[in-house]
């Protein structure tokens, strides 16, 4: 009992010595506490210093490049200094509106379909039924293979003169002639959208499993008592409970959409007429193909802030779940 | 070995030649030595005279002593080490190649036994960023065989030798002029052209008949094309010429710039006499007529793969050797591959598969209004980067010279391009290696043929972003109809102009 009642939430604030020291204190006592903890700094050290050098180093470089042009013709020694200028271009141009465009377009959408389907299959994969195991199994399989194979597997099934897709319906009647799918600048967007969900969702989907295998069954038999229906069930009680796992499974699926080359490199190069081009694929285009190392890192720079954006809301959804179980 | 004496060495060869070409006249006819001429007076090439005739005649007439060549340029006692990175045999490719490229690693270390090659064999698609960035960290290797569109890049950021022919012992005649156009920057040479190669036109001649067509005649000019293109599409409803015009993939500019040049048009100045490159071609009335005719075979005709945009050249060829594309433009390499292809076919394909490969024939590309043919001309060439940006800081440069000698004479040069190139040493056009080749590779002679009328894309460092985005994107624009085709190819030209301010 007094477990219970030492975790409830008390209403009046701590005594002045309860706090704990204030910031001059902490400061004052933080050698003490280096030194205690020598140990543990020397264990941590090796991989500080490696993350020192291959990520830190690198984000700096990157920083720094961004405020260079780097035209093709000059050796790096002999970048030019231009201050904001990259980020001011880049900023400016038509290509960065319709790049963000898609972006964006490709981010939301991929994430939402790839969470609403992966809540319906984690909930379908949840209850028992013969041959569960064998459905959880190809569930899993976009999520197993390789984003290049899937990405060849896609364009076959796309391709606009001897793909699967266009095949079928033809042979089913539903069209007398192939569709352009790829090479149509309003269906490549789309398309690659699909196939990005069909290679997501399973990740949703365990991510969700996970979080419904944590719902208390007794709630729901609760509820059901009480009259609740399925509806009123998953919307009260299941959902709210998923609160905490649908924000990381999102976040971390907006993170990876973000972040996504694969699938759209192999299946269109950002093409056809940049309708497919995303920030990512831009990024690469910039630095690789037309060697403008100085725009792609300002480029980088823009997702990296966005990016961290992103990551601080995931970390501190993280921590507000531990508090949450801990409040609990 | 002296320039000098090298240029003598050649003379005398010449001088072989002719008389075993005048020997053959006598039964043949008088006019068929001066035929056998490949070279003019003055030691350049005389383009006027390579045709299939000229190049079968010639082949076999050489005898060459490698080993004695390069012995004139770095003793074969010298003791040395040089790191080389090449694009190696990839696995896709036929056994002869990976036989040849073994036989020549031993050929060189049993030539230069005291010598040591640190070799890195990289794929194609992988080799132009990894040796960027590791030229950027001064890692670059000291010897690099690269696509010939790349060099110029490293040559315009000063990482570099100036390294021409004459200091692997050849004189610059012994190279087609555009091959050495294309290492030559700021008027420097820097680096020595290793193989040359120019496509050719290769159709479907049943399908040509099926359609209504000639079946031994290939379309004359590019407005033929269209026609024909349009001809197969209505009559046999199968696909007439094999467009392609994905962005980022070299295939696009190889198969688009040769409309182009040929209707006078051109990225920048380099279909000129004398290219300055600092014209802007792009949105001349010969290139709008150029991509007018592709946007003519793709929107309003239909007659290409819908596909296009987003193939590659590999994509063009599951199509055609099922007997569902006309025509495309194509290497020499293409009959073995569709040889390759019609062997693996499953029973009920392949005699479809074999139909097609017998009926493949290979033609020169297509003339422009005007009268004017073209062809890339491709290949690779060999560079030596500067100490500054090389592992370890230091170039064994009698290393390299001795490597560049034994690469790029007449013997390995000629064995080294065995399926889908040409030697880019003109005496090996002489050699028995390359009558060996001409008699067993299908159509080499009509590929080779088209030699002379290769044009090297545009010298300058903004050459790969101009050929691989900026070309088709224009084309993307227009087919897509984004654009018009006016409005895509103003919009080329004034990417290339902002790309010379360091633009987007």
């Amino acid at each position: 009992m007094s477990a219970i009642t030492g975790s409830q939430p008390t209403t009046e604030p701590p005594a002045p010595e309860e706090r704990g020291p204030g910031l001059a204190g902490r400061i004052a006592a933080l050698p003490g506490d280096i030194a205690r903890h020598w140990s543990d700094y020397l264990y941590i050290l090796p991989a500080l210093g490696i993350m020192l050098v291959v990520i830190a180093y690198p984000i700096f470089y990157t920083v720094r490049l961004s405020f260079y042009s780097t035209p093709a013709n000059l050796a790096m020694d002999d970048k030019i200094w231009i201050g904001l200028d990259n980020y001011r271009r880049i900023l400016t141009s038509d290509s960065f509106r319709s790049v963000t465009r898609n972006t964006l377009e490709w981010t939301v959408f991929s994430t939402f379909f790839a969470y609403v389907i992966g809540l319906g299959a984690a909930l379908v994969i949840q209850r028992e039924f013969p041959g569960r195991s064998i459905v959880r199994g190809v569930l899993l399989i976009p999520w197993v293979i390789s984003y290049v194979s899937a990405a060849y597997i896609w364009k076959w099934l796309y391709h606009s003169d001897y793909g699967l897709i266009n095949d079928t319906l033809i042979r089913l009647n539903i069209v007398d002639q192939n569709i352009n799918i790829l090479d149509n600048i309003h269906r490549a967007l789309p398309a690659l959208i699909i196939a990005n969900i069909w290679k997501e969702f399973p990740f949703a989907m365990i991510m969700l499993l996970a979080g419904l295998q944590g719902v208390p069954d007794q709630l729901h038999r609760a509820a059901k008592v009480d009259g609740a229906g399925t509806w009123a069930r998953f919307w009260h009680i299941t959902m709210p409970q998923l609160k905490s796992v649908s924000v990381v499974t999102i976040l971390l699926l907006m993170l990876t959409n973000l972040n996504s080359f694969t699938l759209v490199w192999v299946m269109t190069g950002g093409g056809p007429a940049g309708s497919t081009d995303i920030w990512i694929t831009q990024i690469y285009q910039l630095a690789f193909g037309r060697t403008r190392f100085g725009v792609a890192s300002a480029y980088s720079v823009i997702l990296f802030l966005i990016m961290m954006a992103l990551g601080y809301f995931y970390v501190k959804a993280l921590t507000r779940g531990d508090a949450e179980r801990e409040g609990a | 070995m002296s320039t000098q004496r090298y240029r003598e060495l050649f003379n005398r060869e010449l001088n072989r030649r002719k008389l075993l070409a005048y020997g053959a006249a006598a039964g043949a006819g008088a006019a068929f030595g001066p035929r056998a001429l490949t070279l003019a007076q003055d030691g350049t090439i005389d383009t006027t005279d390579w045709t299939p005739e000229t190049i079968v005649a010639q082949a076999g007439t050489l005898e060459v002593d490698t080993a004695a060549e390069c012995a004139q340029v770095v003793p074969l006692d010298y003791e040395g080490e040089v790191s080389y990175w090449y694009v190696g045999p990839a696995d896709s490719e036929p056994q002869i190649t990976h036989d040849i490229d073994a036989e020549f690693w031993a050929a060189f270390a049993e030539t230069y036994p005291n010598i040591t090659v640190n070799i890195t064999r990289l794929t194609y698609n992988d080799m132009l960023d990894q040796i960027r960035t590791a030229a950027l960290g001064n890692a670059a290797p000291m010897v690099a065989k690269m696509p010939i569109l790349w060099g110029v890049e490293f040559a315009a950021k000063g990482q570099l030798q100036e390294f021409g022919p004459a200091d692997a012992g050849y004189p610059v005649e012994e190279y087609w002029p555009g091959a050495m156009k294309s290492v030559t920057y700021d008027g420097k040479t820097y680096g020595v052209p290793t193989n040359n190669e120019t496509m050719a036109l290769i159709w479907n001649a049943a399908l040509f008949e099926e359609a209504g067509l000639d079946p031994d005649s290939p379309p004359a000019t590019w407005d033929d094309v269209v026609a024909y293109s349009k001809q197969i599409k209505e009559n046999t409803g199968k696909d007439g010429y094999g467009l392609v015009a994905r962005v980022n993939a070299g295939n696009t500019p190889f198969r688009f710039m040769p409309a182009m040049w040929a209707y006078g048009g051109g990225a920048l100045d380099e279909a000129a006499e004398a290219p300055t490159y600092e014209e802007i071609w792009i949105n001349n009335e010969g290139s709008i007529a150029a991509l007018q005719s592709h946007y003519q075979m793709y929107v309003t005709d239909k007659s290409v793969p819908t596909s296009a945009l987003t193939n590659t050249q590999a994509e063009n060829q599951a199509p055609f050797i099922s007997g569902s594309l006309g025509m495309m433009i194509a290497h020499p390499a293409e009959y073995a591959q569709m040889n390759d292809m019609a062997a693996n076919a499953d029973e009920a394909d392949r005699e479809i598969a074999d139909q097609v490969v017998a009926n493949m024939r290979y033609g020169f590309l297509p003339e422009g209004p005007t009268g004017r043919r073209a062809v890339v001309f491709g290949g690779s060439n060999v560079h030596v980067f500067e100490p500054s940006v090389v592992d370890g800081g230091n170039v064994d440069l009698d290393a390299a010279r001795a490597l560049i000698a034994f690469s790029t004479g007449p013997e390995w040069s000629t064995k080294l391009a065995w399926v889908g190139s040409n030697p880019s040493n003109i005496r090996g056009f002489q050699t028995s290696w390359m009558k060996e080749r001409l008699d067993s590779i299908p159509f080499l002679d009509v590929t080779t043929s088209m030699l002379p009328y290769g044009i090297p894309f545009p010298v300058v460092p903004e050459s790969t972003e101009i050929m691989n985005i900026i070309v088709p994107d224009m084309l993307q624009n227009a087919l897509t109809e984004s654009m018009s085709v006016e409005d895509a190819a103003n919009n080329a030209a004034s990417q290339i102009e902002e790309i010379r301010g360091d633009g987007l």
